[in-house]
């Protein structure tokens, strides 16, 4: 039978194939459909398992309202999206939204033509809503936004357990350097080291370093943006930075943003340096001693000197390549929705803080119960986040910095703090070298 | 006549020869000629990297890295990891490539699970390194401690020469099961008379090792290092999960600096120059190597 079949004029070897031809087009055509559906790429460096959850919603919530659009998440770090950006944008295959970057990133990339101006996206969010002057550190050299803020983070605070404060007989937590020597000398006990503060060939060191040099009344760059890293304020920074090191766990030479939150949430150490995620860590990984856990800004060289609290600015950005800008921008704004970025603020409380007045005030915002329980903190962070600052935006006079990035992607400063704390350098030479470093950078 | 029907018939070989070997060739030319040229290319310009925009500078990058000390203590670096880690493997390969070559129990279990390391992605091996270095929670300090023989945890990874030796020495962990493999299937080969003649002739073990092993494997060796020489020399992933080429730039080898420049400070041109010059100096050290085996085959 089946011979015959094929042996039927109609089943030639030829008709055959035209008909496998024929069908694999036909299998073609729902998938051509479907390339018509867009898909948004949209990285971010913030990937906890509570915020993807977020992301999740956001998503859904964005994909059930935008039939034809979806959106897919991938997750970069804090100290790989400078080269994995770097390789997108030279090989044209980029993400169409990025989220969570520090600003100073932006203007880079924007100072080259790789973003898209985001006024409109503010506009739609709602320009008003921003707390005033969210938007200033996204201002271009050409008056318009490379990006705009999805959160707020005062990243250096200064973490303490009251217990342990109360156990070494202090009253009061540390406001100068003075007085954080002298707890963390008191408290450095029983296996507990004073404070995990970074000495790593790395982006925090480099970042919570530049902390340091302002709470002692220094600077990187002078307003007009010229290399001024050779001054008082850094040289009393390296020594008191020098003295913390006997205070710190011996891997601090190896420690970023990870090793040294877990050092305080553990209990390892009895002095924190991080963001409000302290808070969350601290409730779901070692309650015990979540009850004692407060929050000051960090302690600066004398009151005199105004406290400096590093905010890398969480940001939105929409990279020039991307081939769905319209839909991006649609996606952008629809993240500060309330009750997806509710969400997405609530993965880590007090860690990304609302940018939006609306969200602040927000009763589904406040109703959490890590805000509830620090009240205080979350508001302090927040106060201290919307004053805060960093290498491209170092004080309300300076210019605004588009080579911040590549300066802390150098370890310019973080070299600076290895050479003389670490090996014993010269401290002029030292300075000397990551001047010449900066100043190689700064003229591209 | 028919020299002219042959004259065709060799000329359609030909054709057919050129037709075989064009995919082998195109394939070459795209993974292996195109790379290069453009590496070498790229290196005569000053190139930003995420817009691949830039001038021509000539030889400019050259002149300048040769002139950065950076270059140099990477260089010195990058050797001191090459021979240290790849002097590690060998011996860590070939011993516990003899010892597997032994009639042992669980012999076959033991030579599959020698490859794990080798298996393991560099990411995952890194994590479990750290964790196993790390200061507070490590499970080598707290063992050190509790043997008394620290008083305090030791800093493996943020402090010289530890971070060096850390490094070497998961580097050595990591890829001295590719010497256990080759040297084991070469071992396997070699004539049980060529051993019984040793033993009538009186030699011991090690003697044996020295007369008989040692030269039969002599081939495979020159092989291995050869190699490995060259997959240390570029190694990146492992040094750069591990210290990020720290403490200062203790451990930053020439493969980090081409990644700093190209990625960190967008100087795309500059870091294919270093990318240039580290190819010349393994294919010169490589050259120099096999001709060296070569005469001492010879004499």
């Amino acid at each position: 039978m089946s011979k015959t079949h094929w042996n039927n004029k109609g089943f030639t070897r030829r008709n055959v194939l035209a008909g496998m031809a024929a069908t694999t087009a036909l299998a073609g055509l729902p998938r051509r459909a479907r390339a018509q559906e867009i898909t948004l790429r949209w990285w971010s460096p913030q990937g906890s398992p509570a915020q993807l959850e977020a992301y999740k919603t956001q998503i859904a919530s964005f994909e059930a309202a935008n039939p034809g659009i979806k959106v897919q998440f991938e997750t970069t770090s804090d100290e790989g999206y400078a080269p994995q950006l770097a390789a997108a944008f030279s090989s044209g295959e980029v993400p169409d939204i990025v989220t969570h970057l520090p600003s100073f990133a932006l203007q880079t990339y924007y100072a080259n033509d790789l973003l898209v101006p985001f006024n409109d996206v503010i506009d739609t969010v709602g320009a008003d809503d921003f707390y005033p002057g969210a938007n200033n550190v996204y201002l271009a050299g050409d008056g318009k936004y490379c990006g705009t803020g999805i959160g707020n983070s005062a990243a250096n605070m200064l973490w303490v357990r009251r217990d342990l404060m109360e156990s070494a007989g202090l009253d009061k937590i540390p406001e100068t350097w003075d007085e954080l020597r002298a707890a963390v000398q008191a408290m450095q006990t029983g296996g507990i080291f004073g404070a995990p503060l970074p000495y790593g060939r790395n982006s925090m060191t480099s970042l919570i370093f530049i902390g340091f040099i302002h709470q002692a009344g220094g600077h990187v760059f002078t307003p007009d943006l010229e290399v001024d890293i050779d001054n008082e304020g850094t040289r009393n920074a390296l020594e008191f930075y020098k003295e913390m090191r006997e205070f710190c766990p011996p891997g601090a030479t190896n420690y970023s943003w990870g090793e040294s939150l877990t050092a305080f949430v553990s209990g390892a150490t009895a002095t924190g340096i991080y963001t409000g995620r302290v808070l969350i860590n601290v409730n779901t990984q070692n309650p015990p001693i979540a009850d004692h856990v407060t929050c000051v800004t960090y302690p600066r060289m004398s009151t005199d000197i105004s406290p400096w609290t590093f905010n890398d600015f969480p940001s939105v950005m929409i990279p020039a390549q991307s081939k769905n800008i319209d839909a991006a921008k649609k996606f952008a704004a629809h993240l500060f929705q309330p009750p997806g970025y509710i969400q997405q603020l609530h993965a880590a409380p007090g860690h990304v803080l609302p940018v939006l007045r609306s969200i602040n005030e927000n009763p589904d915002y406040q109703d959490n119960d890590i805000i509830k329980k620090y009240p205080a903190e979350v508001d302090l962070m927040a106060a201290s986040a919307a004053g805060g600052f960093n290498l491209g935006y170092e004080s309300a006079d300076h210019k605004s910095n588009d080579k911040a990035g590549e300066i802390i992607a150098s370890n310019a400063i973080s070299d600076l703090v290895g050479r003389v704390i670490l090996n014993g350098d010269n401290v002029d030479e030292a300075l000397s070298a990551a001047s010449k470093t900066i100043e190689g950078i700064m003229k591209g | 006549m028919q020299a002219k029907t042959l004259t065709r018939l060799e000329r359609r070989y030909a054709l057919l020869g050129a037709l075989l070997i064009a995919p082998t060739v195109l394939v070459f030319c795209a993974v292996i000629v195109y790379p290069l040229v453009s590496a070498m290319y790229l290196s005569l310009f000053k190139i930003f990297t995420p817009t691949l925009e830039g001038g021509w500078v000539g030889l400019d990058n050259y002149h300048t890295l040769l002139g950065n000390p950076e270059f140099w203590t990477a260089l010195r670096t990058n050797i001191i990891w090459t021979v240290g880690t790849l002097t590690l493997q060998i011996l860590c390969g070939v011993g516990m490539a003899l010892v597997l070559h032994q009639n042992i129990w669980f012999r076959s279990l033991a030579r599959s699970l020698i490859l794990f390391p080798y298996f393991v992605s560099t990411v995952v091996a890194v994590l479990v390194w750290k964790w196993l270095f790390n200061d507070l929670y490590g499970i080598l300090n707290h063992l050190m401690i509790v043997a008394r023989l620290t008083e305090f945890p030791i800093d493996y990874l943020g402090s010289m020469p530890n971070a060096m030796i850390s490094v070497i020495v998961v580097g050595a962990w990591k890829y001295f099961p590719f010497v256990v493999i080759a040297v084991l299937a070469r071992l396997q080969t070699i004539p049980d008379a060529l051993y019984e003649a040793a033993k009538i002739d009186g030699a011991g073990p090690i003697a044996r090792f020295f007369d008989v092993t040692l030269p039969q494997l002599r081939d495979v060796l020159v092989v291995i290092i050869m190699l490995r020489a060259i997959w240390d020399f570029k190694e990146f992933d492992l040094i750069y999960l591990l210290t990020g080429g720290g403490p200062i730039t203790s451990t930053q080898t020439l493969p980090l600096l081409v990644y700093k420049e190209a990625f960190a400070l967008n100087q795309m041109g500059m870091a294919s120059a270093y990318a240039v010059v580290m190819m010349a100096i393994m294919l010169f050290f490589m050259i120099l190597y096999i001709r060296r085996t070569r005469t001492e085959e010879d004499t």
